[in-house]
């Protein structure tokens, strides 16, 4: 948990996650239910979502900004435009190759072609 | 074949406009999209010949999800308009499942 890689660089290297605006969040619960990797939690005192584990949010992505009904959930820069400087930056292409690789031998019926199937 | 992801917070998940769709002219075959996509959901194939990511299992696509599209350098994937979802969205909190999930949430880690 504590060494999250992304393509293999160190998560820990990049400031990506939500910010709640809470003057428009109405605490209708869609953030933190929907959230597959944790991100928030509730705050009963306030009843309103927190970001508590920051470095859990997938870097680019904005999908609870994108359903949250008041708009209230933002993020610090355009996810297309922060994630192509990441990746202009680093060479992560090698590393990519490789979870591809990996992919599909742990999941043999996505290698379509010439996989170990057909 | 029986999906996880039938239903999306009570509505059914085919109901719900939202998948990639490549342009096999765009695409260069890194293979980006295809492992930035989460196992659990592993929407993508890879066509070993031609060389070009595959949408597999589009109802596997996780709703609002669009990091395939985020993260291609080619600009070869894209997604239907965001705001029929964001309607979805809306009438899901409306009938307040949202809360109520967030209630049994919260209520298993008190």
């Amino acid at each position: 948990m504590n060494e999250k890689k992304w393509h293999g660089l160190e998560r820990n290297l990049f400031i990506w996650h939500p910010d709640i605006n809470y003057d428009a969040c109405n605490s209708c619960g869609m953030c933190i239910v929907t959230c597959g990797s944790n991100v928030f939690s509730w705050n009963i005192e306030r009843n309103k979502p927190s970001i508590e584990n920051p470095g859990n949010c997938v870097i680019g992505c904005t999908t609870c900004g994108k359903l949250c009904p008041e708009n209230a959930i933002t993020f610090p820069e355009d996810p297309k435009v922060y994630v192509r400087k990441i990746i202009t930056s680093y060479k992560i292409f090698p590393n990519v190759k490789k979870e591809l690789n990996e992919r599909l031998l742990k999941f043999p019926d996505h290698a379509l072609n010439g996989g170990t199937k057909q | 074949m029986t999906s996880s992801f039938e239903y999306w917070h009570g509505k059914p998940r085919s109901d719900i406009d939202w998948q990639p769709y490549i342009d096999t002219k765009k695409c260069t075959g890194c293979g980006m999209c295809v492992v930035t996509c989460s196992e659990k959901r592993n929407v993508f194939g890879y066509d070993l010949k031609e060389k070009k990511a595959v949408i597999l299992y589009p109802e596997n696509c996780m709703v609002g999800c669009n990091n395939c599209q985020v993260g291609c350098l080619w600009d070869a994937i894209t997604f239907p308009d965001i705001k029929s979802v964001k309607d979805v969205s809306k009438d899901i909190q409306e009938n307040k499942v949202f809360k109520e999930e967030l209630e049994k949430k919260i209520g298993i880690r008190r």
